[in-house]
């Protein structure tokens, strides 16, 4: 184990080596803010995301984290300099995240992000910038997942629109995503008992203002969705079938240059539409295209749902050290951050660090 | 010898029913020092000193080591971080100080009956007014975990310090977690339960310190 000083200096050259690797492919060096105003995280990720952030509290009242991650730190960067085009950003910097025992953990990364790319090759740039600096090290695997393949996958189902939505939203989230697969499979949603009592209730709320506000929406708002609940099928779409589906789907997991000709026969197998999903796939034929032969990729349709902003390709970089997975980088697309942090629309955007804590150690 | 030290809360009913508990135990309190004082003792036993505080002040000072036991709501103790939970030991529940903690919305959201439509209406609501829905409580740690569970995410507390159910219909907040006995509270002001919403049912405890947890004490308990 690299002890104080030898850390630092080998820390030092990572950085500078890759820092001019990273300029040297247009990304511009850019100093991020070290804190972010809380109320920023919430919006984001939530109440859950704050409990992992070092939050104080000033004179006023109002509360302002450490960075907890620095994707959030380049995105307020872009939203603050009011830019309008593509950006590349990279940064050098720690990331600070309290663990479940309320600890701080320090992540020193170094990284990049595209943000309103202007070509369809940035996801190729970004993973291939982020992979270079660390190709070198023994045993490289990458794992590469596609968020945006499983939206597809579910918008291809015969289910409910509410129920497509809840699968989508919730797969970053494994243990509430079974728990959707169960309720899924025994059909368990409306309660008949309730919904009669409303429906007679519904007749006095037709009869009054539609635009008053009721805990913060509006008459009408709450009519339509209650109606539109009411008229959504219940029991007759095939909710065994459909969790089969996905669940055969999660279990895919091969090698990049088997994954089109994969994804496409189990579409056809389940009689899935497959319009969208091959225009979709040339994503991923183009990495693979470009890198697959460079690096050991594996394809996993269950990887890249441990975080929730991700929209698109994720991947991940790692080595074994004694048995144990070492993860050296890691990153993806996320189209829905910037409207979230205050941009005026969702734009796409795409990032990816370097975990230079772990690289020194390997 | 040191003194065994005991908090009972200070005020109302759980003041009252926790009297007439340690009576029924044969452990009756007597205020030497005046109604109005806060010390008291247990008749004939010197080996006792007790004090009448705030029910969540019970919590705090077991935890601190200042007391050895106390009586308390369970509410109290869940909604502190989990390192309480290694020093304050639930010795007992005990048949009074009853409430459930509890999701309500207006009563006019027909469209939310459980915990899923209220995923769903979050959704819709931050993606029509951009933020979050607000939730009042004087729970927030207890509400953050209820709602996460349920895949309810898109929502963010508004600490509450006391009629929270007034915040749905002032603009403060959009829906609320509060504690309710027979939800005629929230009845009167036009919110109702939801299906599923029902975060924790809680009663009063006997609370004591680990270190305390095999004084022969105790015994009188059981």
């Amino acid at each position: 184990m690299k002890q104080g000083l030898e850390k630092k200096k080998l820390k030092e050259n990572f950085s500078k080596e890759i820092l001019k690797f990273f300029k040297k492919r247009k990304f511009n060096f850019t100093d991020l803010d070290l804190l972010i105003d809380t109320n920023l995280l919430t919006e984001r990720s939530g109440e859950q995301f704050k409990k992992s952030a070092l939050t104080y509290k000033d004179l006023l009242g109002k509360e302002i984290s450490l960075r907890p991650d620095l994707t959030v730190s380049t995105a307020l960067k872009y939203i603050q300099k009011k830019k309008i085009k593509e950006e590349k950003y990279c940064y050098y910097g720690a990331a600070y995240r309290l663990d479940k025992k309320g600890d701080l953990n320090v992540f020193d990364q170094l990284g990049c992000e595209i943000i309103n790319p202007s070509n369809s090759n940035s996801s190729l740039l970004l993973i291939d910038s982020i992979l270079e600096p660390i190709k070198k090290i023994k045993k490289l695997e990458i794992i590469v997942g596609d968020i945006g393949l499983f939206k597809i996958l579910i918008d291809g189902l015969d289910l409910p629109e509410r129920w497509k939505l809840r699968l989508v939203r919730h797969f970053s989230r494994r243990e509430y995503f079974i728990d959707l697969l169960k309720r899924l499979e025994t059909n368990y949603d409306l309660d008949q008992e309730t919904i009669d009592v409303d429906t007679k209730r519904l007749q006095d709320l037709i009869k009054i203002d539609q635009s008053k506000i009721i805990g913060g929406r509006t008459v009408a708002e709450i009519i339509k969705r209650f109606q539109k609940k009411l008229k959504d099928p219940r029991d007759d779409y095939k909710g065994k079938l459909n969790v089969k589906i996905i669940k055969n789907y999660l279990k895919i997991k091969l090698p990049l240059q088997k994954a089109e000709k994969t994804i496409i026969a189990f579409f056809n197998k389940n009689k899935l539409p497959t319009k969208n999903i091959k225009n979709y796939l040339k994503k991923i034929i183009l990495i693979n295209k470009k890198i697959g032969k460079k690096y050991s990729i594996s394809f996993k349709t269950d990887f890249g749902r441990n975080a929730e902003y991700y929209t698109g390709i994720v991947f991940l970089a790692y080595a074994k050290k004694k048995g144990k997975v070492v993860e050296l980088a890691r990153g993806g697309e996320y189209s829905n951050l910037l409207k979230t942090l205050g941009y005026k629309k969702d734009i796409p955007a795409l990032g990816g660090a370097i975990n230079l804590n772990q690289l020194i150690n390997l | 010898m040191n003194k065994i030290k005991i908090g009972l809360p200070s005020k109302g009913r759980l003041r009252d029913d926790s009297i007439n508990f340690f009576q029924s135990k044969n452990l009756k309190v007597v205020n030497t020092f005046g109604d109005r004082n806060y010390f008291f003792n247990i008749e004939k036993n010197n080996e006792v000193e007790g004090i009448f505080l705030h029910a969540r002040e019970i919590i705090e000072r077991i935890n601190d080591g200042t007391l050895d036991m106390g009586i308390s709501g369970l509410d109290l103790l869940k909604e502190l971080p989990e390192v309480y939970s290694k020093n304050v030991k639930t010795f007992q529940k005990l048949d009074f100080g009853f409430a459930n903690l509890v999701v309500a919305v207006p009563k006019d959201w027909l469209d939310v009956q459980n915990m899923a439509d209220l995923e769903e209406v979050s959704f819709d609501f931050r993606e029509k007014y951009a933020r979050r829905m607000r939730v009042a409580t004087k729970y927030p740690n207890l509400t953050e975990s209820f709602f996460l569970s349920k895949g309810v995410s898109q929502f963010r507390v508004v600490p509450s310090l006391g009629a929270t159910e007034s915040y749905p219909f002032t603009g403060s907040a959009e829906l609320i977690t509060d504690i309710t006995s027979t939800g005629s509270t929230l009845k009167a002001n036009n919110l109702r339960i939801i299906n599923d919403g029902s975060i924790l049912k809680s009663s009063a405890c006997v609370f004591v310190s680990k270190k305390f947890l095999k004084n022969k004490f105790l015994r009188n308990f059981k």
